[in-house]
């Protein structure tokens, strides 16, 4: 279906600080949303996200730091003034209200016609199929219907800018794919600003133009998700991104410079990516799962030749998590844990005991350093 | 033949040894009374000396409490274990009659020494103990009480010793007195008092040997026209009550002071005064005549030693005796030839008070005596007040006596009704074998029984503490009688409240009115609880706020304090001259507002007491409600654009509303049945206007000669009420999506 033109706004954010109590929640963020976007901020729990979505709606005001949106400061603004609508994470449903006056309680608070409420609730029902909840309460819905109303007082609103905080994490596995979806559809057709924070890296990925990822009140890395994930700025990125988790193994660049080599592991590295690595140094390899290979038929007892061929890494397996399709085996190498996806037949699997030799690609090993935990490639930017 | 000589014989014996054993009692009489301080220390010293002078005699002398002597001595001498004697007031004399209780005094009067007309006593007291036909007496008269004059020697004599014989007299000291002292103060809007002005111009307050009311007519229009002309003068003050005529006298604000013989007690030594008799109304050339009630020594019926109760009546009232009370007890005794000793004849207090009461009338003694005090006290109180309404005043007061003392309804057959019982019993009894019958329904019972068990005690203390009463008050309500003598009558007190018993439907003091009254308290009470309470919620739930802790503690203690406690107070802080909100008008130049000489003021009193009262309830329940609103809400409301008053308006009231309703439910019956605050703070003040529906009932049950059936009714009638009110605003207020279900 179409949808009127809207103002679509930008919205920019510097060095935004909040202090809440005694401790530094937001530490500096800066952040720049293009109209129409569709923004992610994922990160651990507690590392501030919902402080700054509120932060960004006026719910809190931030003690340093300027906040405009459409071009205009709003950093002092009440959150009335900002046009800005919000899916809280509890839905937040107004619970002596039905569905409709749900829906049109915004709307009525700015004054619009009856005429235009009648119509906004219609077209929003439509949109998310809420027809036939209209008229019940809140108290009636299953969760699932009650997230789709607040997105729809939200949509009805026709907001500058929309910020959803965790509105899936209260669905299950299931509706939560499906939602997901149908969020991602509904951004093509409103082609409004989004900003949308979650935890789960899923929704992350799938739904994202551009992908903030939080640590500790700071951003730790933005971009498009596809690079964010194949170029982790962090090890804390490239943790936090990707399940099973990457692996991680402390190791020492070789002596030609060419590996990164740890007790069963031996890692090549791509010397165009991480020129410049002091022979000898302590650093960090990761290693995703996804992106090993099973060497087949070769024994680990035949150990390691120095040369071009792919590095090898020697896994002994302590258990095996089938899939179906694939399985996880899991080890440990270098002393630390160590999963690798195997795919295979069921009889083909590896075996608890049994040593996994496996290889991995040059373009598929990241370093990080040990003290810091920044990437040490050389950034392009 | 020989077994009837030895039935003569065996009953002579039995004869013989009761007398003997009689006699053995006969040394010892039992005498109640209720004397305290010098009259009991007088009536000990009386009693060992006629122990001296008869000796072997002992005399048990008990001291009852006042407030249940008539009823024990009625409960005690039928049962035989009551006194031989006892001591009361005259006006009780009829009754303790129709009770059968008392014997005729000739045998005590019989003993006295006689003069050329009767027996050694006052005239007027004599009169008080004979019976209407003058053909017997009850009773030994003892003493006189009744009202004088209590003259400031000091300030008489700064008024150039004006007359104190007639009230023109006083009256004029009235311009050489300063501004602030009065030439007569007087418990003026008392019937007790009034009814002294009321005998000069030959009225009365109730005509005993018809038994009908008296209040009216132009003796009593002549008296209040009087009382309004010295109020006007300025001879009197206004609003005085019994408890500040003594501040006056102490200040030496009065001239002169209408008062009986315990003022003395209450005066100490704070100013030189001394008493003599009411002075005369010169127009009429009558002298204001005191009510007068007489002491008596009953004979009690049943006695066990006659004989010496009668010798030891005509004791009391002998010249020594009467002399040990008057001079020790301070009893204006009616022994005519005791007051021949010296120091007696020339006692300050007690000769005036002598002389006053001889020109006294005497205290009527009907049964519906009793029912005219409030019609009369309420007539008085409003023609002061407002002299364009003196008639109405009278006539009002004539028609509340008439109401009060109304022909009960006459007495149905209860068959009817036990007809109606009967028929539902047995219904109830039909239906109960049948479903027993039922197996499954057997079935059904013995698997609930632990859970019967689990209840047994609640369902028990219930009904003791709850159905038993309300049953039992209904069944009162279809009762009638005074005085707690009841009758069956069916529904006619209902017909009678309804009906307005003939009268017009909405004049003061009808169900209807004061049904209007008290939804009217009820509403304007619960809009100031519930938004008193809610905006003092509101900014104690500020999370900013300091000290919040300690001002909750504070704005909880108004609820904490009992309410009686805070009533009393608040009447305290309403009084005209020594209340502190009319101190506060004052000082802000405001004159001084009599709180509850009218309505709109009584009952805004009334309210502001309640609202202190009632407040902190409807202020916690609201805090309790508004930390269970998830503060999401707002925010998202925030979001959505609401400004703090939408918020309010949007969020807060519609979701307040489910806890507060119940609140409020249970705060309109409490209010409606508050019955601490109208009783206690206006007293229904003036002439019923503030009374709600449970005061009045008890006004029947308690002042109106114990009308139970008739305040039982009204009860019924509250409780129907309350159960359609709560209900109509449950209906109203409950939104249909809290209709039948939890949230
Ligand atoms: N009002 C507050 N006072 C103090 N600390 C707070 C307050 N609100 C949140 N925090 C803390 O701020 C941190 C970030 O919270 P939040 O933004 O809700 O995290 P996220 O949404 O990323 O899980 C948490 O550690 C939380 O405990
Ligand atoms: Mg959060």
């Amino acid at each position: 279906m179409t949808v009127p033109s809207r103002a679509v706004a930008t919205l920019s954010l510097r060095a935004i600080r909040k202090v809440l109590g005694s401790n530094a929640i937001l530490k500096g963020i800066d952040l720049e949303v293009s109209a129409g976007e569709f923004v992610v901020l994922v990160g651990p729990s507690g590392c501030g996200k919902s402080t700054l979505l509120r932060t960004i709606a006026g719910l809190e005001t931030p003690d340093e730091g300027a906040i405009t949106l459409g071009g205009k400061d709003v950093t002092r603004a009440e959150p009335r003034e900002r046009d800005i609508a919000m899916v809280f994470q509890s839905y937040a449903l107004y619970p002596h209200l039905t569905v409709r006056d749900n829906l049109a309680f915004g709307l009525r608070l700015r004054g619009e016609s009856e005429a235009t409420v009648k119509a906004r609730v219609e077209e929003v029902s439509q949109m998310l199929g809420l027809g036939a909840l209209l008229d019940r309460y809140p108290r009636d819905m299953s969760g699932g219907q009650r997230q789709r109303v607040a997105m729809g007082r939200a949509i009805a609103r026709r907001p500058k800018l929309f910020l959803f905080d965790e509105p899936l994490s209260n669905l299950d596995a299931a509706l939560r794919n499906q939602v997901r979806v149908e969020i991602k559809k509904l951004h093509a057709t409103l082609d409004a600003t989004m900003i949308y924070v979650t935890h789960d890296q899923v929704e992350a990925m799938t739904l994202a133009d551009q992908l903030v990822v939080l640590n500790g009140g700071k951003v730790e890395q933005k971009g498009p998700p596809l690079e964010v994930y194949a170029r982790p700025a962090s090890r804390f990125v490239a943790g936090f991104l990707g399940s099973p988790s990457m692996n991680f193994a402390d190791a020492r660049v070789s002596d030609d410079g060419a590996t990164a080599v740890a007790e069963g592991l031996r890692a090549p590295i791509d010397r165009q990516r991480f020129s410049g690595l002091e022979r000898g140094r302590a650093v960090v390899v990761g290693i995703r799962p996804h992106d090993v290979t099973v060497r087949r038929g070769e024994s680990s007892a035949q150990g390691y030749r120095d040369g071009a061929q792919p590095a090898e890494i020697s896994v002994p397996v302590d258990v095996v998590e089938a899939m179906g399709f694939e399985a996880y085996a899991h080890g440990q190498v270098a002393g630390a844990a160590f999963v690798a996806r195997v795919e295979g037949r069921p009889d083909e699997l590896p075996r608890r005991g049994e040593t996994l030799a496996l290889s991995v690609e040059a373009a598929n090993v990241h370093l990080f350093d040990p003290e810091t935990g920044r990437s040490l490639a050389e950034s392009k930017s | 033949m020989i077994a009837r000589r030895w039935l003569a014989l065996f009953a002579t014996v039995a004869l013989l040894l009761c007398t003997v054993t009689a006699h053995a009692q006969q040394r010892s009489v039992t005498l109640w009374h209720a004397y305290r301080g010098a009259e009991q220390q007088a009536l000990e010293q009386v009693l060992r000396a006629f122990e001296r002078e008869h000796p072997g005699v002992t005399i048990t002398s008990l001291a009852v409490p006042f407030d249940a002597y008539a009823s024990k001595l009625e409960a005690a001498i039928p049962r035989g274990n009551g006194p031989d004697l006892f001591i009361d007031a005259h006006e009780r004399l009829p009754s303790y009659r129709a009770r059968n209780i008392i014997e005729s005094a000739a045998p005590a009067l019989g003993q006295l020494a006689r003069t050329d007309t009767g027996p050694d006593l006052e005239p007027l007291a004599l009169e008080a103990v004979t019976s209407s036909d003058g053909s017997e007496r009850y009773g030994v008269p003892l003493a006189l009480k009744c009202l004088a004059l209590f003259v400031d020697e000091e300030l008489w004599e700064r008024a150039g010793r004006p007359s104190l014989e007639t009230v023109e007299g006083i009256a004029a000291a009235r311009s050489a007195l300063p501004r602030e002292a009065y030439p007569l103060v007087y418990y003026g809007a008392n019937a007790y008092f009034h009814a002294a002005f009321l005998h000069a111009f030959g009225g009365q307050l109730f005509d005993d040997r018809r038994g009908t009311y008296a209040f009216t007519g132009a003796a009593a229009l002549q008296s209040l026209e009087y009382v309004q002309r010295l109020l006007r003068d300025r001879v009197v003050p206004a609003e005085v009550d019994g408890a500040s005529v003594t501040p006056y006298f102490r200040s030496g604000r009065a001239m002169t002071v209408i008062s009986g013989p315990w003022f003395v007690g209450e005066l100490g030594d704070a100013r030189r005064f001394r008493v003599v008799p009411l002075p005369r109304v010169t127009s009429t050339g009558r002298a204001l005549s005191p009510l007068v009630t007489v002491e008596v020594a009953y004979l009690a019926r049943n006695a066990h030693a006659p004989a010496l109760a009668a010798e030891l009546a005509a004791y009391f009232a002998s010249p020594s005796a009467a002399r040990t009370r008057a001079l020790i007890g301070r009893q204006v005794v009616a022994t005519p030839s005791a007051w021949s000793d010296p120091a007696l004849a020339a006692d300050r207090i007690l000769a005036p008070f002598r002389r006053a009461a001889r020109d006294g009338k005497l205290m009527p003694t009907h049964g519906n005596m009793r029912l005219s005090w409030e019609p009369a006290n309420q007539a008085i109180r409003r023609a002061l007040r407002d002299p364009a309404a003196t008639r109405v005043a009278l006539e009002q007061g004539q028609h509340r006596y008439d109401d009060a003392s109304r022909p009960l309804p006459s007495r149905r057959s209860p068959l009817p009704l036990q007809l109606v019982l009967g028929v539902l019993a047995l219904g109830l009894v039909f239906r109960s074998v049948q479903r027993a019958r039922d197996p499954a329904f057997r079935y059904a019972v013995k698997q609930s029984m632990p859970a019967y068990a689990y209840v047994t005690h609640a369902v028990v203390i219930v009904t003791l503490l709850v159905v038993l009463p309300l049953v039992l008050g209904a069944i009162t309500s279809l009762y009638a009688g005074r005085d707690g003598a009841l009758e069956y009558v069916g529904a006619a007190n209902y017909w009678d409240i309804i009906t307005a018993r003939g009268g017009p439907l909405f004049t003061s003091g009808t169900f209807y009115a004061v049904l209007l009254v008290t939804v009217v308290w009820t509403l304007a009470n619960l809009a100031l609880h519930v938004s008193i309470g809610v905006a003092l919620a509101l900014l104690l739930s500020r999370p900013l706020l300091k000290l919040r802790a300690l001002y909750r503690v504070l704005l909880i203690i108004p609820w904490a304090v009992p309410s009686y406690v805070t009533a009393l107070a608040w009447k305290g802080m309403f009084h005209r001259q020594t209340g502190a909100i009319n101190a506060m008008l004052a000082a802000l130049g405001v004159e001084p507002v009599s709180w509850f000489a009218q309505f709109s003021t009584a009952f805004t009193a009334n309210v502001a007491t309640n609202t202190w009262l009632g407040f902190p309830f409807m202020m916690v329940v609201t805090i309790g409600a508004l930390a269970a609103i998830p503060k999401d809400l707002y925010e998202a409301a925030e979001v959505d654009g609401a400004t703090p008053w939408q918020q309010f308006r949007h969020i807060t009231l519609p979701l307040l509303k489910p806890t507060l309703l119940p609140s409020v439910s249970m705060g309109a019956v409490w209010t409606f049945n508050q019955f601490n605050v109208i009783f206690l703070v206006s007293g229904g003040e003036p002439d019923g206007a503030t009374e709600i529906l449970v005061t009045e009932a008890y006004r029947w049950a308690f002042t109106r000669q114990a009308q139970y059936g008739y305040a039982a009714a009204y009860a019924v009638l509250i409780f129907g009420v309350l159960v359609l009110g709560t209900r109509l605003l449950e209906r109203l207020t409950t939104p249909p999506h809290a209709r039948g279900g939890a949230r």
